[in-house]
Order: structure tokens, then sequence, then C-alpha cells
């Protein structure tokens, strides 16, 4: 039996670990971007919001609720200065066994019978932001970052029946027995930089 | 007249929109007002309102009214909110959240509302518990295209009727093509109970220390609601102790015993112990300590009571045989002289307390327990001794950060046997150190303070901390490093800090929390 200190083996072994965690996020970033008459569209395949807890629920014939946000960006992480968000519905066909989305508001927009990254893609190019809102990054390098919000409805109705119940005994005991089923499901990617041809 | 209003809303939204993007006020721009249209200000939090209040005289920074849109929607959670900065004449910004209702909108556009629902069923609560006003509405969602609102209202009456129960509403095809059935599972909330189930120990994990290499101790889970039933693994693991141990054992428990404040467990354990080459050349010069064994068989069970939900206590016994050495853990020689086995039986006690709460996105999780255990000849035991270890968690959570804070202490007094002696240096505890540079043998005395800050998996921790024996000098050690946690998978490098030598240690592996009151 021996007792090891940290090897160079081992230390690569940490170096890997960390670089293969960064090149997995950096190649779930993959964004292009086009520009389509006067705005600014996004395509992110890899980008992926269907999954998890929200995709058990869509099974379950229930709907959710998609927030997504396109935001432009003058450098990496810095404050947008220019964005667009949009809301959507998702379901899932039960019999054929596909997506429907649906852009709530006005102008009613809604498409079916897709596969989920089909789906996810239709999404995502509902996005856009006007050419005129980009400023003086029209003729130079700029990021963009997309990130969804999806809200189980299920938890939504819990959460207001329970509106201004406070901290009883009660309250707290049905907050824990949820605490398993997380209510929001967030993410968002991050890319650049990018310039418009002219 | 609400759903006018959304309409009015949602109509103007694009307008607003297609506006905003020729005269949207730059960042900084003065704001000169603020308001929330389409829901009642009185709606929202004190906090939120106050927030939205500051916003006059700020400068206009669109992060930050997306942030306060975002609490709008998280406290409203049927609403969505939209901002709208419009320039005043004077130069200045006029900021407006547009709120409006999305319900009706969600609903429509399921597309599962062109199915007809053949059955619509509650499960997990008798048939007699509905009120007929529950049976007359489940009955009104059959024979006809699917209202998902109205299958969400009945849900909704469920949760108020039952809220000791988790509702989830399901669909599943029906029996012919076109048709659907609707089912309604409640499932009794798991904290609505007087009783969780026994934390195990040590804790299960598949875990890799750089300086004590894998160790597994691993349950598998067969449990129903009220019963678990657990084989248990372990393969060279060490984290938590002194002795490696490996082998196999069970746990069965019950948390309902005629009532709901009642449970019991058993649970049988045969661990083969391997000792690391420090711990048998230092256990060669303390005389003082009972020896190392060769196999360690454990029988423990327990009753438990619930004082209130948040109060449990516990107590039993844990007959424990130590069977000797055979042969020389480092050599592997047959040893001449085997002495017989010996019994370290002890009476078993703990109390445990758990608190959690969260509201507005965050999240506090308390926990503490003590824990008592006696050797006695009452027991037929021939190690006398008492171990008692306290310990509490708090975890504080908001958005995608938290805060863990995590205090242990305890002490042995008698001829405690080596596996209750108490260690620091592992996967979890004083992180950069190694618990068999620190106390080959465990100490009979244990302190250990940990605080880490984590952001979106990313972990920065120090930990703090000192083992050692009753008399003998007392070395305060310190590490800090940084980690990563995605789901039960960590990685964490840390390094200590009052000592001369420079190292780092690596640990990874996967933690499992088969104990709903956990935090992680």
């Amino acid at each position: 039996v021996t007792v090891a200190r940290l090897s160079s083996r081992q230390l690569a072994l940490v170096v890997l670990t960390l670089v293969g965690w960064a090149a997995a996020r950096s190649a779930a970033q993959a964004i292009t971007i086009s520009r389509v008459a006067d705005a600014v569209n996004v395509k992110a395949p890899t980008f992926t919001f269907i999954k998890g807890e929200p995709l058990a629920r869509l099974r379950d014939g229930r709907s959710v609720r998609v927030d997504l946000a396109l935001a432009v960006l003058p450098r990496a992480g810095a404050a947008s200065v220019a964005e667009t968000r949009q809301t959507f519905v998702l379901s899932y066909d039960l019999w054929e066994e596909r997506f429907a989305a649906a852009l709530v508001g006005p102008p009613a927009r809604s498409t079916a019978y897709l596969t989920s990254w089909a789906a996810e893609a239709w999404c995502v190019e509902q996005l856009a932001v006007p050419v005129s809102a980009l400023g003086t990054l029209v003729d130079r390098q700029f990021w963009v970052r997309i990130s969804y919000r999806i809200l189980d409805s299920d938890a939504a109705a819990a959460a207001s029946t329970e509106g201004g119940a406070g901290y009883t005994l009660q309250s707290l005991i049905e907050a824990l027995s949820r605490r398993r089923k997380a209510s929001e499901w967030t993410n968002s990617v991050e890319a650049g930089p990018f310039r418009l041809r002219p | 007249m609400r759903t006018l209003k959304v309409l009015i809303a949602l109509l103007l939204l694009p307008a607003w929109s297609a506006h905003a993007q020729e005269t949207d006020p730059p960042e900084g721009t003065r704001i000169s007002g603020a308001q929330v249209s389409g829901v009642d200000l009185d709606r929202l939090s004190p906090g939120l309102q106050a927030d939205i209040g500051k916003l006059v005289g700020a400068p206009l920074n669109r992060r930050q009214l997306g942030d306060l849109a975002a609490r709008i929607e998280a406290e409203q959670p049927r609403f969505v909110a939209a901002i709208r900065a419009v320039p005043d004449s004077e130069g200045g910004a006029r900021v407006v959240f547009v709120v409006a209702r999305i319900r009706e909108q969600d609903q429509e556009a399921n597309i599962n509302a062109k199915y007809i629902v053949e059955d619509a069923e509650v499960r997990g609560v008798p048939d007699r518990d509905l009120t007929s006003q529950m049976q007359s509405d489940l009955q009104a969602l059959t024979g006809k295209p699917l209202d998902v609102e109205a299958a969400e209202r009945l849900a909704e009456q469920l949760r108020a009727a039952f809220p000791n129960y988790d509702v989830t509403r399901r669909m599943r095809r029906g029996s012919q093509a076109g048709r659907l059935r609707l089912i309604y599972e409640l499932r009794r909330s798991e904290w609505s109970r007087w009783l969780r189930f026994e934390p195990l120990t040590p804790n299960p994990s598949v875990a890799y220390h750089s300086d004590q290499g894998w160790g597994v101790f691993m349950p598998v889970g067969l449990s129903a609601r009220d019963t678990r039933v657990m084989p248990l693994f372990a393969f060279g693991h060490t984290d938590e102790l002194i002795d490696e141990i490996s082998g196999f054992g069970i746990r069965a428990e019950s948390r309902r015993l005629g009532t709901e404040r009642l449970g019991m467990s058993f649970e049988w354990t045969n661990y083969d112990a391997d000792w690391r080459e420090p711990t048998v050349t230092t256990i060669a010069t303390r005389p003082e300590l009972p020896g190392l064994y060769r196999n360690r068989s454990t029988v423990t069970p327990l009753v438990r009571f619930a004082i209130t939900p948040r109060v449990t206590v516990a107590g039993g016994v844990s007959i424990t045989e130590l069977d000797s050495l055979n042969k020389d853990p480092l050599t592997e020689e047959a040893l001449l002289d085997v002495l017989p086995s010996r019994m370290a039986n002890a009476f078993v006690g703990s109390v445990s307390f758990v608190l959690l709460s969260r509201g507005e996105g965050r999240r506090h999780d308390l926990g503490a327990a003590f824990s008592v255990r006696a050797g006695s000849e009452s027991l037929q035991s021939d190690l006398v001794y008492t171990r008692y270890a306290g310990s509490a968690n708090y975890l504080y959570r908001w958005g995608r950060q938290s805060v863990l804070v995590s205090a242990m202490a305890g002490g042995t007094s008698g001829d405690a046997p080596l596996f209750e002696r108490f260690t620091l240096g592992d996967a979890a505890t004083l992180r950069g150190w190694d618990k068999y540079d620190i106390s080959p043998v465990g100490g009979s005395r244990m302190v250990h303070l940990s605080t880490e800050y984590r952001n979106r998996g990313l972990a920065i921790f120090i930990d703090s901390g000192s083992a050692w024996d009753r008399g003998a000098e007392r070395r305060f050690r310190v590490s800090a490093g940084l980690g990563l946690h995605t789901g039960p998978f960590f990685a964490t490098v840390g390094v200590p800090l009052n000592t001369d030598e420079l190292r780092a240690v690596f640990t990874t592996g996967f933690r499992f929390s088969f104990n709903a009151e956990r935090a992680q």
C-alpha cells in the first residue's frame, strides 16, 4: 500500500478534465448569424432546451412555456446593446409523437409535427434583432447571447395559490415536498465575434 | 374583461416594439419614471416594488430592466412581462413594464386539445375522498376534446384539497386513435411526512483521492412508499474512515409502524478491513489503542420517533464483532498467535433537526444532528467507550449561486474501536490534506468547519479543522481550493495552506444522496 502525492500524470488528468469540460462547453456554444433583410437572425443547432424534466412534462401531454432571448453584445460578457425576447408554448402530440410550438402574442405563429431539434430551431429562428438596433456595431465585431427560461406551468399554478401565505409550517412542508421539481430551467450560450457583411 | 385587457396589451406590444427599434433611448439615459402596466402593483412583493421605484433617477440599464421583468414573471408565473423604455420630452426615459396574462394562449397552444378524452381518473387517494364536485368535474372532462383549462383547474382543486400530496397531471394515449386518457396522480409529498428515511453512513459515493486512491460505497435502493430495502456494497472504501472496507450489507427500513411518527431500521454489514502503512506503523507505537482487526460485522437495529416533522430522535443498539488479524497487514505473513475476536457493542442514540424554506428564488436549508454511541459491558462489549458527534449544515441558494457552511465536532472516551475514531482529510473534509498524514490512526477529538461558494457548478472552498487525541498537541489545519459540481459528479483540487509543503490533492467521483433531507 503506497501513499501517493499528486504526480504529473494525475496533474495531467486534472488538466484534461478541465480542458474537456471547457471544450464541451464551447462546442455547445456553436452559433451562426445571418442577415435577412433588415434583421439579424441566428442559428444555434446545439442550443437545446427540450430535454430533461421539461421534456418529461411534454411527454405527459402538458405544455411548457419557453422564454427565449437574443442579445447583441459589444464584447464577450458585456451588457447587451440590443435585445429581443419571445415567449413560446411547446407541446407534444401524444398520437403523432411530434412537437408543436406556438409564439405567444401577435403576430400569432405556430408550427407542429416537428422533431424536438426542429422545434427548437424554429423557436430560435423567430428571434431577430433589427440591424438598426446594433448602432455602431453594424460595421464592427460583436457577440451574441441566446438564453432560455422554461417555466413549469404546474409549479406556477401551485405558487400562485400559495401567494402571501408566508413561512407557515404548512407552506414550508409544501415547498419542501416540491423541492426536487425545479420550477424553472434556464441556460444561456454566448458566441462571437461576428461581423455583419455589408 | 381581463382577457380583453390582455388582448389590448398584446396588440400594443408589437406596435411599441416596432417603434422601439427607432426611438429606444440609449443606455445611461436618466430614468424619469417607472411603472407597471397590466397587473396591480400590490400583487408584487414589497421588495420588487421598491426596486422598481428605485429606477427613477437611475441611468437606463437594460440588463437591470430585464432582471426586474424576470422577477415580475417569477412572482406572477402566469404573466409575461415586456420592457418598454420611452424617451420623454426632457431627454430622459420613462420605463414601463407591460405585463400580460398568458394562460389563455398557453392552454390553446397545447396540440393535444384536439383529441377526445375517453377517461379521466384520480390515482393515489380513494374515490370516497374526492368531493362530489371533483367527481363531477372529472366526469365533465370525458367524452369531449381535451379542455386544458378545465383539466388544470381540477388539478388545482386537488392540490388545494390534498395539501400533503404532490399532484401530477398526465395524459396517455387512449384505446383508440385520437383519444386520450387523463390521469391525476397523487403521491404523498416527502416533506409532509413525519419521518424521512435514515441517512446512510458513510455517504454513498464513488470517489477518487489522489493520495488515497479509489473507493466505492454504493447502496442499491429498493424502496416503496414507507419501506426501503437497500443492499450495500463497499469496495476499498476509505472515505470518512481509517479502515479501508470492502464487503456488503443490507438495510431494511420502515418509516411507518402503525403511526407515521414511528419507524425502525435494521442494518447488517460485513466488511473486511485493509490497513494503510501509516496506520500499521503508528498503531504499533500506540499500545493504548484497540488494535487492528481483519473483519468487522455489525448488526444495528434502530427505532425512530418523530417529535415533530422537523425533530426526530432515534435509539437502538449496535452489535459489532471485530475479528482479529490472522496475518500481518503489510507482509501478508500468517500470524502465529491469533487473538480471539472482540465485541464492540454500543447503545446508539441520536436527535436530528431539519428546516428548509424557500421564496423569491432563494432557498435556505438547515440541518443539524447529534449522536451518542456508548459501548457498554451491559451489552457484553469488550470495548467500553463513549462516542459523541454533532454536525450542522446550512445551505443558502439564490439563483445559480449558493453558499454551503458545514460544521462538525465530536469526541470519544474509553476504548473506542478504530472505526469509531475521527478522521479528516478526505474527499469531503480538509480537502488538500491526506488523513493518513494528519492522524494515521484517527483522533479521539475532532472539529471541522467548511465554507464553500458555488456559482453555476464552479466552487471555491476553504476547509479547516483538526483531529487529535486528548492530551496530545492539537494542530489546526486549513486548506482551500476549487471545485466543479455537475449533478452527482464532483472534482476538486485542494491545497493545504498552513504548511511548508507545496502540494495539491485532487479528488473526483460521484456522490449520491439517498436521503431527501441531505442538502447537495
